[in-house]
């Protein structure tokens, strides 16, 4: 079995073009929210910030390509260029280029070309919809806009599963290179924001909102948390066989240990259910095959994002995992870098390399939870060995990655 | 790479416009007449076109879920008639996985929502919870209490097969025993006046190969298979129906709505799928095409087919069960899958309906006005082609101990 590791990281986002400002936030804890422009779905008591992208996007993507992409395609195609760079690896594609598969993540897909193109249908006149906006509008359409731009030709798609759906897309990537599938993959998660997708998230409570003591801000595990941080962005991750990856001399990030999925049948479409101990018992199982040991795990980047019944999940599964053990240094960098848009998994890679994740402001344990992030024993900890990193979603579906250094 | 299992096929169940069932669907498109019409699902008299494939209301049965999308409860009803014919009763110990495919998900009630738009009430914003493309494979894993892996693909028209593919691959590895593959897809607004804006519908029910045909039609459905190792149906004490042999995928990197005119990517997702059978082009007894009736599509097969199967290229048969039932988007490739099983456990390809002389730049051996009968069979390939350059393929193959 093919060993497989990470060699290229690209990333844009709320946090700008590359790693570097990124880490930075991490090693803050700030949060970079501007105003969302309300919609008739908000109201008096919404949430009103989210993360948007800042990112300069022309030294990766010509304006002239990028003219007729949606946000979301431009993401993509300007992280995947970043991610090879880094990797090392020419772009400049062809039919010579080893087999590539494009796996993205994504949580609403390019909504804001959808909701353009819903108001030309149902407001307009159907037979005038455009269709370059159709063309855009399909979950797969960054993805394949990124085969297009790099020629890669591998299997190509999105994989749509919330806030799983950019883990879950690392899952794939590892299947696609350790069968020899495929001898690289890029594998990432993107999203974009548009007022009504805010709004939308707003009605159904899943958004951080201010209260009278604290600012609107996502709080992980926190006993005064109240929902998550909405954020757009793109970040591509190249994974390639261990031995390929030496011979050409690459830059390896990190080694992938373990790569998992299961569902908690509990859960309501759009929330999360109580099936810790069950997700523990699938994920248990899937890393004994994989011969990790729970023990040499020293860090758990996790996938906690504020929502209340998200991280109640979170940290039961983590709770029922480790058993009567005592948990590993925890990180939850979605404080920092939202929820969709990649930036969780790019902020991960970067933990898992030692980099500082600040814990959220304002943070208080909660005595349901119990996990401390600010837990002073953790800094002992700051270059793991081997790092958890959980993706759980609304809806069920859930995804785990153990990378090892 | 290695092949680890043989992976058997013991259940399937579809819904389509034929109606809920696949018996219905096989009656269907053994009969030559397709399902295409007029419907009232939406006021189709503002498009360019007016047909489609629509599952008739009546045959649904109401969801568990009230606000279960119609796409929801396709798959639901697939899944579980395949868990039925499999004779499968999921428990919390078997981490059986659920690898599912969608394209529009719950677009249909989406649009009533945007619709509604500003004054939407809370009923309006219920139905949004099961509005994105994960919603009807999370329905299913859900329903039937899977434990295991649960992944959505969302690769347009070749949703479906990559859902198979996945689960293939989930099985290979070691990482399931036991899969729900499948994929579902309702018909919308956004989709009908989007292929009208490309001028891909054709205005009369689709004709694939036919020298004029004039573009596709647009169906809607699901289609659920159970897949799992033949050591855990022997072990269940069940015979299975049909082998998944191989599967493929690739993409085109060429146009996000046209494919390859050499078809070089669906070249690819074929002779992946052969590899993985252990099997080379002269076992491949028939074709389920992608076939969707649009010039481009038809063309571009008929050169991957001829690339794949050299000299057998025109007397190998070649059907569409979009000639039947439309285009199911997403679903497509699941509900192909199943056609093409059931053409192999009954030994005769079922035809492609619709008029019009074959054509002379894509001549394959289309299978037309009544089944045709081919008892020695063994091998089928099911092929899907999609925007954004994604192609499937899988590979078929009858139950032989």
């Amino acid at each position: 079995m093919r060993r497989v590791v990470l060699t290229g990281l690209g990333t844009i986002g709320p946090h700008g073009s590359g790693t570097e400002p990124l880490a930075a936030a991490l090693r803050s804890g700030d949060a970079p929210l501007q105003s969302v422009e309300p919609c008739s779905l908000h109201g008096a008591n919404s949430a009103g910030l989210a993360l948007y992208q800042q990112g300069e996007l022309t030294p990766w993507l010509a304006p002239r390509a990028a003219r007729r992409l949606s946000p979301s395609s431009k993401y993509a195609v300007a992280a995947a260029r970043q991610a090879l760079q880094h990797a090392g690896v020419d772009d400049s594609g062809g039919a010579e280029q080893p087999r590539t598969s494009v796996r993205l993540g994504v949580s609403f897909g390019p909504s804001s070309v959808t909701e353009s193109l819903l108001e030309q249908i149902l407001r307009g006149n159907p037979q005038e919809a455009s269709p370059m906006l159709f063309m855009e509008s399909v979950a797969n359409a960054p993805a394949g806009q990124v085969a297009m731009a790099l020629d890669l030709r591998g299997p190509n798609a999105a994989i749509a599963q919330r806030e799983a759906a950019g883990l879950l897309a690392f899952v794939g990537g590892v299947s696609d290179v350790t069968t020899g599938r495929c001898d690289r993959a890029l594998v990432g998660a993107v999203d974009e924001v548009t007022s009504l997708t805010h709004g939308i998230l707003d009605r159904f409570d899943a958004l951080a909102r201010p209260t009278e003591d604290l600012p609107e801000g996502a709080r992980p595990f926190s006993g005064n948390r109240n929902g998550m941080l909405l954020s757009e962005g793109c970040t591509v991750i190249v994974l390639e066989d261990e031995e390929s990856a030496k011979r050409r001399g690459a830059p390896i990030l990190a080694r992938v240990a373990a790569a998992v999925r299961a569902n908690d049948p509990t859960a309501p479409a759009s929330s999360w259910g109580r099936g810790g101990a069950r997700l523990a018992k699938s994920l248990r199982r899937r890393l004994d095959a994989a011969g990790v040991d729970i023990a040499s795990i020293d860090c758990v980047v996790s996938g906690a994002a504020g929502s209340v019944r998200g991280d109640r999940l979170e940290a039961s599964t983590l709770r029922a995992l480790w058993g009567e053990q005592p948990l590993p240094r925890v990180v939850a960098p979605k404080s920092v870098t939202g929820e969709y848009g990649g930036g969780f998994l790019a902020a991960a890679v970067l933990a898992s390399g030692g980099a500082p994740v600040a814990p959220p402001k304002h943070f208080e344990v909660d005595p349901r939870l119990r996990i401390d992030l600010r837990d002073p024993r953790h800094e002992e900890a700051s270059n793991p060995r081997r790092t958890l990193v959980s993706a759980l979603a609304a809806g069920g579906a859930a995804a785990w990655i153990v990378l090892e250094r | 790479m290695d092949v680890k299992h043989r992976v058997v096929i013991t259940g399937y169940g579809a819904v389509t416009a034929y109606g809920v069932g696949a018996e219905r669907l096989w009656a269907g498109v053994c009969s030559g007449q397709p399902a295409i019409g007029p419907f009232d699902l939406f006021d189709a008299s503002r498009q360019r076109t007016r047909l489609a494939g629509v599952v008739p209301g009546a045959a649904l049965r109401a969801s568990d879920s009230p606000t279960d999308s119609r796409s929801d409860t396709f798959a639901v009803a697939a899944a579980a008639e395949a868990l039925a014919r499999a004779d499968l009763i999921l428990d919390s110990e078997t981490d059986c996985g659920v690898f599912f495919g969608s394209s529009t998900g719950g677009m249909f009630e989406g649009e009533a929502f945007y619709d509604a738009l500003p004054t939407a009430g809370p009923a309006a914003h219920r139905v949004l919870a099961h509005h994105q493309n994960n919603a009807p494979g999370d329905a299913v894993a859900r329903r039937f209490g899977a434990c295991g892996p649960l992944q959505t693909t969302s690769a347009a028209c070749a949703a479906g097969a990559m859902a198979l593919a996945n689960a293939w691959f989930a099985i290979q590895e070691g990482e399931v025993e036991v899969a729900l593959a499948g994929a579902a897809d309702g018909l919308c607004q956004l989709t009908y006046a989007g292929f009208n804006a490309l001028r891909a519908v054709d205005d009369r029910s689709c004709r694939p190969f036919r020298a004029d045909r004039a573009g596709l039609s647009l169906g809607e459905g699901a289609g659920v298979l159970v897949l799992e190792t033949q050591e855990h149906a022997r072990r269940r004490g069940v015979t299975p129906r049909a082998v998944l042999s191989g599967v493929g995928s690739s993409c085109d990197a060429h146009h996000m709505t046209a494919p390859h005119p050499e078809g070089r990517g669906a070249v690819a997702a074929l002779e992946e799928a052969l590899a993985g059978a252990g099997l080379t082009a002269a076992d491949i007894d028939f074709v389920n095409a992608h076939g969707t009736g649009t010039p481009l599509n038809d063309v571009a097969e008929w050169a991957a087919l001829s690339r794949v199967l050299g000299a057998r290229a025109g007397r190998v048969p070649v059907t569409s069960t979009k000639g039947s039932v439309g285009h199911l988007l997403g679903a497509a490739g699941a509900v192909e899958a199943i056609a093409t099983i059931q053409c192999l456990e009954r030994g005769m390809v079922h035809p492609t309906p619709g008029p019009g002389a074959p054509d002379p730049e894509a001549p394959v051996d289309l299978v037309r006005f009544e089944p045709r009968p081919c008892p020695d069979a063994r091998h089928a390939v099911s092929i899907n082609l999609a925007f954004g350059g994604a192609n499937g393929a899988v590979l078929l193959s009858n139950w032989e101990e």
